[in-house]
């Protein structure tokens, strides 16, 4: 009995904490809403200056010179009023996703030959780890940190809805524009319906479900999400056509960008550039 | 004789062509009329609306909207699609259907621009809207963020900076508080006093003699039993219990149970 009661408050948990995080932090614009520094750009100007920043962490072979970079990104957030621990936290999240797997297999001397700094036996099978591993494999991790920082910034000092509409930047099509909007717009109104739905299942029917039931129910509330998914396009549709849609959207993107905003791109594109030159001179000179 | 707006002659529909919802309608509407459609739930109300906009087409019978039929051949038509659309506009009643864009802002400037009005005079009439409804600080605001009251507001907005000669509204005061459905009524008022034709489908029995000059009433059978100036309908209790349009009421005065037929708008009854 505990077991499955345990069972229950584990999916109750899941579902509950799955919409809490969407809800947090797809459609939180705590940040964003802020007056900081990168909050007060334009964000097609911000798009840009962040991809260039994140094409110049790429670009670097110099392990200091991401880390410089990672330090800018930090300033940047601190002085766009960003809780430090909350932005550390959201970074490194993701960060040993994208980094670990591949960069631990590149210290070792199978992927990466060379000069031998340290070595282990696992089972009769000797490791070996090279410098050109370890500098690969530090200088892709700093790459990550860097870029991951710099993209999760992008992300919570900008409204998303601002961040789809600066795709047009990029000449992203305007009607694929308009679907994404309309998808962050819905997926909020069926996350309610989600949580709804299951508040109403457990006051109806308790906590403890049958299994089989609990099968039933969620193939039920699935194919009933659907259906409602599947009116609502329909209705949508007709509100679009009532108020004069014929096939090309058009929709306002009212940016503006100010002397500011190109000051900042030109000492963005000046900075990067000057630390990519220095990342070249210290990759072959000094380290 | 004044312009028709609209003429349909023994209008049937049925969804998915097995589920009746216009069982024979006929209807004329006169340019700058006030028109409340007043029925029981699932009585056809709002299908009738989604017709009038062009939305959905009969099965038998005739649309026609400004002297012209109204088809989805005729709406295939570009110009009689824009001068059809920018004249008519429809107030949906789930304001989450017609609210699709992610801010306020794109959401009311989405008719003007998608009618060729020019940004600048897209973003001059979106000023003026938002002070009309006085909502000017939602501008920058999610629908999703918003009260249903606050969501209402901006649907009317949506489709009133597009000027349109015909308003369509489907159960405007439904969910509101009874100040804000009071500025709603001034507001419906207002646009009828510039000329325009505004057709309301509610069931708020308070607000009819305020909001029609004539009433026409959906029976279960899912066709009009009666085309009648609010006045004269409110004043027969029984046609409006028999369609489920007040109801019986009971209360306590002095201690004693009383019942009584609950109508509006006044609710003055003798004892």
């Amino acid at each position: 009995m505990r077991v499955r009661k345990r069972d229950n408050n584990f999916i109750e948990r899941s579902i509950m904490g799955a919409l809490c995080f969407l809800k947090g932090s797809v459609f939180s614009d705590e940040y964003a809403s802020r007056p900081g520094f990168l909050q007060s750009l334009d964000p097609r100007i911000k798009f840009i200056t962040f991809i260039i920043f994140i094409l110049a962490v790429l670009f670097t072979k110099s392990i200091a010179v991401s880390f410089v970079f990672y330090i800018l990104c930090l300033a940047l957030a601190y002085f766009s009023k960003i809780d430090l621990v909350f932005f550390l936290k959201r970074t490194w999240i993701f960060i040993p996703l994208f980094s670990l797997f591949i960069a631990i297999p590149a210290l070792f001397s199978v992927f990466s030959p060379g000069e031998a700094i340290f070595s282990f036996r696992v089972v009769n099978l000797n490791f070996i780890i090279t410098r050109q591993g370890l500098y690969g494999a530090s200088l892709f991790v700093a790459r990550v940190i860097a870029s991951v920082s710099f993209a999760v910034l992008l992300s919570i000092t900008t409204k998303h809805f601002e961040l789809l509409k600066v795709l047009r930047v990029v000449r992203v099509p305007q009607v694929f524009v308009m679907v994404l909007g309309m998808c962050y717009r819905y997926i909020y109104l069926f996350i309610e319906v989600v949580e709804n739905t299951y508040m109403a299942i457990k006051s109806r029917v308790g906590r403890r479900i049958d299994y089989k039931k609990g099968q039933h129910m969620v193939a039920w509330s699935m194919a009933s999400l659907w259906y409602r998914s599947y009116q609502l396009n329909e209705a949508v549709y007709g509100a679009m056509l009532s108020r004069g849609y014929r096939g090309e959207p058009v929709i306002s993107h009212d940016f503006k960008a100010g002397p500011k905003d190109w000051v900042w791109l030109v000492l963005v594109t000046f900075i990067s550039g000057a630390l990519l030159y220095c990342g070249g001179l210290w990759k072959f000179n000094i380290i | 004789m004044n312009e028709k707006i609209f003429e349909l002659k023994d209008v049937r529909f049925a969804y998915l062509g097995k589920y009746p919802a216009l069982c024979g309608v006929d209807i004329s509407v006169e340019k700058g009329q006030r028109i409340a459609l007043v029925g029981a739930n699932g009585s056809g109300k709002s299908t009738l609306l989604h017709l009038l906009d062009g939305l959905i087409f009969p099965d038998s019978g005739s649309v026609k909207a400004f002297g012209a039929e109204l088809s989805e051949g005729a709406l295939a038509d570009a110009q009689f699609n824009y001068d059809f659309r920018r004249r008519v506009g429809l107030v949906f009643q789930n304001p989450d259907v017609q609210l699709f864009c992610p801010t306020v802002k794109e959401e009311v400037m989405f008719g003007p621009l998608n009618f060729g009005s020019g940004y600048e005079k897209a973003a001059k009439d979106f000023d003026a809207i938002m002070k009309v409804f006085g909502i000017e600080d939602l501008a920058g605001r999610m629908p999703h963020q918003l009260s249903i009251g606050e969501k209402r507001k901006v649907s009317m907005a949506a489709v009133l900076i597009s000027n349109p000669d015909v308003l369509l509204l489907d159960e405007p005061t439904a969910g509101l508080d009874p100040r804000t459905s009071r500025g709603l009524v001034d507001l419906l008022n207002k646009y009828h006093r510039e000329g325009k034709t505004v057709i309301t489908a509610t069931h708020d029995m308070h607000i009819i003699e305020e909001i029609a000059d004539i009433v026409y009433v959906f029976n279960h059978d899912k066709h009009i039993v009666r085309a009648a100036p609010p006045a004269e309908l409110l004043a027969d209790t029984g046609f409006l219990q028999d369609n489920n349009l007040i109801h019986i009421h009971s209360h306590r005065h002095d201690g004693k149970p009383h019942v009584h037929p609950h109508g509006h708008p006044s609710h003055d009854h003798t004892h």
